[in-house]
């Protein structure tokens, strides 16, 4: 198992899109963390400014997400499944060691762009004399957070991947489901405190722990535990269905 | 043990039946081609011996195990299959990196195999941008990678100049030598007929022939060609004898049915003059084309 992870952190890391996945990301949360708290209007009365700041560091879920879809797509998209099925004939192996490599990258994302995010956000307030409102224990809180969201989300795309194998399906049908799927469903009367409870954004926003756009939203931990489900019953389904598909191409 | 075992091995795709009850093996040592015209089903047998695609009935073994169920399967069978299988953004160093971690074996080993493949030089640019050549040697190079005791190629001749399909049998040679067993699949049949010990062919999913190949030469069409001053005389003898003896515009005769063995001890037991006596054959393409029915012009 080991070689077979060691196999699929080298393949993540040696392809450019990673990077400029990994480099894009980081580059927007922090044009906007500079942005928003330099220009950002505070009201005396609120609270934890911070907060609201550090959620832009849950942008990085996404990215984890087709970065996730990419770890097992990609390898459908070019045929490079093959040659990797020859070397690790197993395939439930082969996708866990997908998922643990989407976990570790996604991580590593959400736990670097929340890092940035932080560094750039809570200096920059503390220069127009904002009080931030938050303790370094609710930094910590938040930065974790978002790394677990971030792995999560990576690890319902190496799911949703194995699922369709088809890359362009994968991503579209994601980013389609959190942009337009859910809005459309949030206009259904009392159904958007459903969505934004129980659904996969809201499990994620849960688990980043800022709840400053979602107010509804589970607490971080059962927040956690619901996004974590989620990702369990991706994968599972990815397998049982990469399982039992003949590899053609 | 048999090296390659195929038995009685059927896949349909829908409606259409690509393998119907194909059986063939192949021993260690051997180098065994595997022939049939495009869409005989030739891919899909090895991807179901790769455990690549799973048959509806049947078993294909290697070393007498299923592929998934090999202990060390880099270090029993290394494949080529037909095909680009490179991300085309990664270099083919990368490329071989990745799957040798994934074997556990060495990047030592992918740089000596680089070597092997002469793409040393080429291995650090991007694969977007190989020749079908490169990724021909590049996919050779990956097969390599465990030294594997049994060999898998689709196609291999693919896409190579005649320098390096003559560097390829040559290889090829060398590793049966060294008590490997070669599957060699191609539509070409010259180009396996210059390597191979024997040949499996198929068409329409199913074997037509397993054979060594120059057995197969002599089954199909071929006969003992004898010429000379008293062709004509040996050829009443002959057919007096019962044998099937046909002549030729030159008064040579053609015999069908009887050894050159048999047909010198009549030549020495009667005294007449021959200048000519051996063996012919019916050129491989033409028995190819017999046993495969195939008429669809050149593929």
């Amino acid at each position: 198992m080991s070689h077979a992870i060691a196999a699929e952190l080298f393949k993540l890391r040696t392809t450019r899109t990673t990077w400029a996945i990994s480099l894009g990301i980081l580059a927007l949360v922090a044009v906007i963390s500079v942005v928003a708290a330099l220009a950002g209007d505070y009201d005396a009365d609120d609270e934890s400014p911070a907060v609201d700041l550090l959620a832009i560091g849950e942008l990085s879920q996404v990215f984890g997400l087709v970065l996730g879809i990419l770890v097992v797509a990609t390898e459908f998209r070019h045929g490079t499944i093959t040659p990797s099925l020859l070397v690790v004939p197993d395939r439930v192996r082969l996708v866990l060691a997908k998922l643990a490599v989407g976990l570790i990258g996604g991580f590593l994302l959400g736990l670097i762009v929340s890092l940035v995010c932080a560094a750039l956000v809570l200096p920059l307030l503390g220069t127009r004399d904002v009080a931030t409102g938050v303790d370094a224990g609710d930094v910590a809180r938040i930065v974790a957070g978002n790394a677990v969201a971030t792995a999560l989300f990576a690890g319902i795309g190496v799911g949703l991947g194995a699922l369709l194998r088809n890359q362009v399906a994968a991503i579209v049908g994601a980013l389609g489901y959190l942009f337009v799927v859910e809005p459309l469903l949030g206009i259904i009367p009392g159904f958007s405190d459903v969505i934004s409870r129980w659904f996969p954004s809201g499990a994620a926003d849960a688990t980043g722990g800022g709840g400053a756009f979602n107010p509804n939203g589970l607490d971080q931990v059962p927040g956690g535990l619901l996004l974590a489900a989620y990702t369990g019953l991706f994968v599972v389904a990815g397998l049982l269905l990469v399982r039992r598909k003949d590899v053609s191409a | 043990m048999t090296a390659i075992d195929v038995q009685r091995l059927s896949k349909r795709f829908g409606p259409t039946v690509a393998v119907d009850d194909l059986s063939f093996s192949v021993d260690p040592g051997r180098i065994v081609g595997f022939l049939g015209p495009n869409g005989a089903g030739k891919t899909t047998t090895l991807r179901m011996l790769l455990g690549l695609i799973a048959p509806n009935t049947g078993t294909a073994t290697v070393e007498g195990k299923p592929y998934a169920e090999l202990d060390d399967p880099v270090r029993t069978v290394g494949a080529v299959l037909d095909g680009g299988m490179l991300h085309p953004g990664r270099s083919g160093r990368n490329h071989l990196r990745s799957l040798a971690r994934g074997a556990g074996v060495s990047d030592a080993r992918a740089a000596e195999l680089l070597e092997l493949v002469a793409l040393t030089g080429a291995a650090d640019r991007r694969a977007g941008g190989y020749s079908l050549g490169m990724r021909q040697r590049l996919g050779l190079a990956a097969a390599l990678l465990g030294d594997p005791r049994v060999l898998v190629l689709d196609e291999p001749a693919n896409g190579l100049d005649p320098q390096g399909i003559r560097w390829l049998r040559d290889f090829l040679r060398a590793l049966a030598a060294e008590g490997r067993a070669v599957l060699v699949s191609s539509h070409v049949l010259a180009e396996v007929g210059q390597t191979a010990d024997e040949v499996v062919v198929i068409t329409h999913g199913r074997s037509v022939a397993q054979a060594p190949l120059d057995e197969l030469t002599a089954r199909a069409g071929g006969g003992t060609r004898v010429a000379g001053p008293d062709a004509a005389r040996l050829g009443e003898l002959l057919r007096a004898d019962g044998a099937e003896v046909a002549q030729d515009a030159d008064g040579a005769l053609l015999v069908r049915d009887r050894t050159g063995e048999q047909i010198g001890r009549l030549v020495a037991a009667e005294g007449v003059v021959i200048s000519e006596l051996g063996p012919v054959g019916s050129s491989l393409e033409e028995i190819f084309f017999e046993l495969t029915g195939s008429s669809e012009g050149p593929s």
